[in-house]
C-alpha cells in the first residue's frame, strides 16, 4: 500500500516535472516540443536518479557510521569536488566537460584520502579497520582543507569565471541532457547495487560492530564495500549536478518514519523518496519565480523541513 | 562423558598489542551440551578476553580455540553463528525498533544475500519469543522496555539464531533483583529443557554458584580454579582471587559467599 | 561593469549574515556635519551621506574600475593613488599601486595609501566599509554604479570633489545625450549569456540592458528587474534570443565553453552559433565611452538586423 503510494508520488513528480515549466508549451506541442524532449524530460530523469542516489548514499553512509546525522557530503566530496572544478577554471582546461570531469576527479581524490584517513590499526595494512568516526572526522577535515585551498585559489587568482565556480558547486540540474542521464545511467547501477545487497547487513551492523560480527557479519569488508559504494555515488551526483544538500539526510528518516528500519525496504523507499522530492523541488525551482530561477538545494529544504517537523511530532508522539 | 564438546580452549595465552603482561596465561576450558559454565574473576581478569578468543574474535599466541572440533579462527563468520549465539556486554540502538525486528536480526546467518524472510525463520522467532516469555512485547518498541525485559529480547534474539551454545557477557550488569534472577532461571531452563550450552560471564559471585554446573575462576589471565563451584569456590581461593576476606556458607547445596568486614582498629 | 554586476549579486548572497552585521554597524556612525568654510567642498553620496572635503582630493584611492576609468577621464588620474586589480582602463591605470580586489576592501591597504578620499561602488559591504573609514577620518563616497544614469551622476559627484566640476557636467551631459539618442528602427533580440550552469542572464537593472536598447537591440530578459539573474535553460530557449552576447575577458575566446554541449542546442541562437563578442574593456562596466559602446555594439548587431 505505501509502495503503491511512493510509485505514485514517483509518477506525479516526473509528470508534473514535464508539463510545468517556466517556458509555455501547449498541450499539444508536449510531445513535440523540443524543449520537452530535449530539456525537461532528461532532467526530470536525471533528478530522479540523482535524488536517488543522494538518498541511497545517506541511508547507507547513516548506519556505517551509525550517527543519524551523517550526510553524503560529510566526507570531504564537496570540497573535493569544488577543488577540483577551481582548478579546472584555474588551469583554463577547456572543452563542455572539463567542470563536471574535474569535479569528479576532485572528489575521487577526496575519497581516497579520507579513506586513508579512516583506516586505522592494523600495524603494517594487515588488519587495518575503517573506523566510521575517524572517517566522519577525516571527511570534515579533508571538506575543509580543500574548501579553504579553493578559496585561496579565488581570492589570488584573476579569472572572473572562478567566482562563478561557486555557482555551479551550490547544485543544480542546469546541465542534464540525454548524454549525462545516459552517462550516469551507465555508472550509477554498480555502486547501487552493492548498497542494496548490503541492506541485511547493514540492519546488524545497527547493533554495534561486535554484535554484529558475533551475528556472522563481515564487519571489515562490509564499511569498506558501503563507503566506497555510497562515495562513488556522491562523487557522481556532485560532478552532474553540483552540492545539493538536504536530500541525502532527511529523506531517510522520512522514509523511515512509514518503512522502519530495516534496510531491505528502506533503501529502495529512500531511491524513490529521494528522486521523486529532487524532481518535484526542482519543478519548483523552475516555476515558482519564472522567469528566473531558484537553486534547487533551497526548494530541498523548504519541501523537506515542514515534512520532517511532522514526522518528528508523530515520532515524539507514540 | 559422551554429550558434545562445543566449546574447547587448550592452554591458551594472548597479549593485546602494546600491554606490558598477557591478558590470558594457560588457561583452558570445555564447555559442553547440557552445561552452564559461569567464568568469574575481578575486573581485568581477562573474562571478555576469553570469550573473544573462544569466538575466534582473537588469535591465541599460544594454545588452541576450538568450536566443535574446528580452531575458532577458521569458521567463516556466518556458520559460527548459526552455532554460537552471543549477548554481548554492550550494544547500541540508534534508530527506533520493534522487539519482533530486533529478534528477526538474529536469523541473519540463516538468510540468504537477496533471499527474503522464510516462514522456517518466522518460526524461528516465534520460538525465541516464547522461551524467553517476551511475546506479549513483541510489538514494543525496544525504547519503552525495561532493563529486565531488554535483557530478555537480546536473549531470543540470540536464541533465534538456533544456536548450540548461548554465550552471555555480563548479562545482568544493570539489572535489580528479580529481574536478574529471572535471567538465570530463564538461562538454566534453556540448558536444561533444549539441551543447549551457556557461558556466563558475570561478577555475580552467588549468583553463579546456585546456577552453574561448571565455574572457571580467572585471576589475573590465569585459571585460579576450573571445576563445580563446591571445588572452586573455597575461602582460600576466594580471598586470594578477590583479595578480600569471606566467608563461605553452604546454601541448598552450593557455596555461597559472603564478604567479611574489616575488624574495626 | 558586468562583472561588477554580478559580483555585487554574488557577494550579497554568499555574505548575507555579515551584510546584516555591517548594516546595524552602519547607523550613525557618520560625520554629517556639513562645513561651510570657504573652499569646502560638501556632496551627498548615493548612500545618502553627506561628505565634505577642506579642498579638492589630492590622493584618491577607487575602490572599483568604473570609478576609476571616471577619475581618470575627469583629468584627476594623478591624484589616483590606489586601485584594485580589475582597475585596468585606461593603460595610465596600471601604473596606480593596487589595495587588493575591491570585493572585500581591506582597509589596511586603503589607509595605507594615505588618501583624502576613497570611493566605493554601492553595496552592503562597502556601506559598513564607509563607515569604519569615516570613523578613521578618511571620507568616504559610496556610488553606485549599475546603470548609465548612475555613471551620469557619479562624473559629476566627482568632478566636484576632484575640482573638476566642469569635465564631470561635460561627461555627464555625454551620457545623457546618449540615453536620449533613438535607437536604430529595426530592432535585434538579444541575450547577455554570462554564465552556463546555472543559466545567467543580464535583466533590466544593469546597464548591459540600456546599452542593448540604446543600441537597436531588445534584450530578451528586460523584464528581469535585476541586474543579473539564474534562469531555466529552457526559457532562453523559449525566448528564442536571434544572438547571444557573451563578454569576453581580457584574452578573447572563442564560443564559450558550454556551446559544445547537447542541452544547450535547444537554444537556437547557440545552435547556429550566432554570438557576437563584446570586448572587456569597452563593455566590463559602465565607462564614460558610453557612446563609443553603444556605436560598437550597434555595429555587430548589423549583421543581424
Amino acid at each position: 500500500m505505501r509502495w503503491l503510494g511512493l510509485a505514485g508520488l514517483s509518477v506525479v513528480a516526473l509528470t508534473l516535472a514535464v508539463v510545468l515549466g517556466p517556458a509555455h508549451v501547449a498541450w499539444a506541442d508536449l510531445g513535440r516540443s523540443p524543449i520537452v524532449r530535449e530539456l525537461r524530460i532528461p532532467r526530470a530523469l536525471l533528478g530522479f536518479v540523482v535524488g536517488g542516489s543522494l538518498a541511497v548514499s545517506g541511508a547507507s553512509l547513516q548506519a556505517l557510521m551509525r550517527n543519524p546525522l551523517a550526510d553524503p557530503f560529510l566526507l570531504g566530496l564537496s570540497g573535493g569536488a569544488g577543488l577540483g572544478a577551481v582548478a579546472a577554471i584555474a588551469l583554463h582546461l577547456g572543452g563542455p566537460w572539463a567542470l563536471p570531469l574535474a569535479a569528479f576527479v576532485g572528489a575521487l581524490v577526496a575519497l581516497a584520502l579520507v579513506f586513508r584517513l579512516g583506516l586505522v590499526g592494523g600495524g603494517g595494512g594487515g588488519g587495518a579497520e575503517l573506523d566510521p568516526r575517524v572517517l566522519l572526522l577525516g571527511g570534515v577535515a579533508v571538506g575543509a582543507f580543500a574548501g579553504a585551498v579553493m578559496t585561496a585559489i579565488i581570492s589570488v587568482s584573476e579569472a572572473a569565471q572562478l567566482r562563478n565556480a561557486f555557482l555551479w558547486l551550490w547544485g543544480g540540474l542546469s546541465g542534464a541532457s540525454w548524454y549525462t542521464l545516459l552517462v550516469l545511467c551507465l555508472y550509477v547501477p554498480v555502486p547501487l547495487l552493492v548498497l542494496l545487497a548490503a541492506a541485511r547487513p547493514l540492519d546488524v551492523l545497527a547493533l554495534g560492530e561486535e554484535p554484529a560480527r558475533y551475528l556472522g557479519a563481515d564487519v571489515t569488508a562490509l564499511k569498506r564495500r558501503v563507503y566506497l559504494a555510497a562515495s562513488l555515488l556522491t562523487a557522481a551526483a556532485v560532478a552532474v549536478s553540483g552540492v545539493i544538500g538536504f536530500v541525502g539526510l532527511m529523506v531517510p528518516h522520512l522514509c523511515r518514519g512509514v518503512w522502519g528500519q530495516q534496510h531491505r525496504a528502506l533503501l529502495p523507499a529512500s531511491f524513490l523518496g529521494g528522486g521523486a522530492l529532487l524532481v518535484l523541488a526542482d519543478t519548483a525551482a523552475r516555476v515558482a519565480v519564472a522567469p528566473r530561477e531558484l537553486p534547487v538545494g533551497i526548494v530541498t529544504a523548504l519541501i523537506g523541513v515542514p515534512l520532517f517537523a511532522l514526522l518528528l511530532r508523530r515520532w515524539t508522539a507514540t | 562423558m559422551d554429550r558434545d564438546l562445543i566449546l574447547a580452549l587448550r592452554n591458551v595465552s594472548a597479549r593485546y598489542p602494546g600491554a606490558a603482561g598477557d591478558a590470558l596465561s594457560g588457561v583452558s576450558l570445555d564447555v559442553r551440551a547440557g552445561d552452564l559454565l559461569a567464568i568469574l574473576g575481578p575486573n581485568g581478569s581477562g573474562k571478555t578476553t576469553l570469550v573473544r578468543m573462544a569466538l575466534g574474535l582473537l588469535v591465541p599466541a599460544t594454545g588452541t580455540a576450538e568450536v566443535l572440533g574446528r580452531p575458532a579462527t577458521a569458521w567463516p563468520r556466518r556458520d559460527l553463528a548459526r552455532v554460537v549465539g552471543v549477548v554481548s556486554q554492550r550494544e547500541e540502538n540508534l534508530f527506533p525498533q520493534r522487539v519482533r525486528e530486533s529478534v528477526l536480526l538474529g536469523r541473519y546467518p540463516h538468510l540468504s544475500v537477496w533471499g527474503g524472510e522464510r516462514a522456517e525463520d518466522h518460526l524461528a522467532v516465534a520460538r525465541a519469543l516464547e522461551r524467553c516469555d517476551v511475546t506479549a512485547l513483541a510489538d514494543r518498541w525496544i525504547r519503552t522496555l525495561s532493563g529486565g525485559e531488554y535483557q530478555r529480547v537480546r536473549l531470543a534474539r540470540a536464541l533465534a539464531q538456533e544456536p548450540r551454545v548461548l554465550v552471555l557477557d555480563e548479562p545482568t550488569a544493570s539489572l535489580d533483583l528479580r529481574h536478574e534472577m529471572e535471567l538465570f532461571e530463564l538461562v538454566r531452563d534453556l540448558v536444561d529443557a533444549h539441551g543447549l550450552a551457556a557461558v556466563v560471564v558475570t561478577h555475580h559471585v552467588n549468583l553463579a554458584a546456585r546456577f552453574a554446573d561448571q565455574v572457571l575462576l580467572l585471576d589475573d589471565g590465569r585459571s585460579a580454579a576450573s571445576g563445580p563451584p563446591t571445588d572452586v569456590l573455597t575461602r582460600a581461593t576466594v580471598e586470594r582471587v578477590f583479595a578480600w576476606p569471606v566467608a563461605i556458607e553452604p546454601f541448598d547445596g552450593r557455596p555461597q559467599m559472603i564478604p567479611l568486614r574489616k575488624p574495626s582498629p | 561593469m558586468r562583472r561588477w554586476a554580478d559580483r555585487i549579486h554574488l557577494a550579497a548572497r554568499l555574505l548575507v549574515s555579515v551584510a546584516v552585521l555591517g548594516a546595524c554597524g552602519r547607523a550613525g556612525d557618520r560625520q554629517t556635519a556639513a562645513s561651510q568654510a570657504s573652499g569646502a567642498l560638501t556632496v551627498t553620496d548615493d548612500a545618502g551621506h553627506r561628505v565634505t572635503l577642506p579642498a579638492p582630493a589630492r590622493r584618491i584611492v577607487s575602490v572599483a574600475p568604473s570609478s576609476t576609468e571616471l577619475l581618470f577621464a575627469l583629468g584627476a588620474g594623478p591624484q589616483v593613488v590606489g586601485r584594485t586589480t580589475w582597475c585596468k582602463y585606461p593603460p595610465a591605470a596600471l601604473a596606480v599601486p593596487v589595495i587588493g580586489d575591491g570585493l572585500n576592501p581591506s582597509l589596511e591597504a586603503v589607509a595605507a595609501r594615505r588618501p583624502d578620499l576613497v570611493v566605493l561602488y554601492r553595496s552592503a559591504l562597502n556601506e559598513a566599509a564607509a563607515a569604519q573609514l569615516a570613523r578613521i577620518g578618511v571620507p568616504a563616497l559610496v556610488v553606485k554604479q549599475d546603470r548609465l544614469e548612475d555613471l551620469a551622476r557619479a562624473a559629476q559627484l566627482l568632478g566636484v570633489v576632484t575640482g573638476h566640476s566642469s569635465t564631470g557636467d561635460t561627461i555627464a551631459a555625454a551620457i545623457d545625450a546618449v540615453l536620449r539618442t533613438p535607437p536604430p528602427p529595426r530592432h535585434v533580440r538579444l541575450a547577455f549569456v554570462v554564465w552556463d550552469n546555472p543559466p545567467m542572464v543580464i535583466g533590466a537593472g544593469s546597464y548591459l540592458d540600456q546599452i542593448a536598447g540604446l543600441a537597436g537591440g531588445v534584450n530578451v530578459f528586460h523584464d528581469i528587474p535585476a541586474a543579473s539573474a539564474t534562469v531555466s535553460l529552457e526559457t532562453i530557449a523559449a525566448r528564442d534570443p536571434q544572438v547571444i552576447a557573451v563578454l569576453d575577458d581580457s584574452t578573447p575566446v572563442g564560443e564559450p565553453a558550454y556551446t559544445a554541449r547537447p542541452e544547450w542546442q535547444v537554444v537556437r541562437a547557440v545552435r547556429l552559433r550566432r554570438f557576437v563578442h563584446l570586448p572587456a574593456d569597452l563593455f566590463g562596466r559602465p565607462s564614460p565611452r558610453t557612446a563609443e559602446a553603444v556605436a560598437e555594439l550597434r555595429r555587430l548587431l548589423e549583421a543581424w538586423r
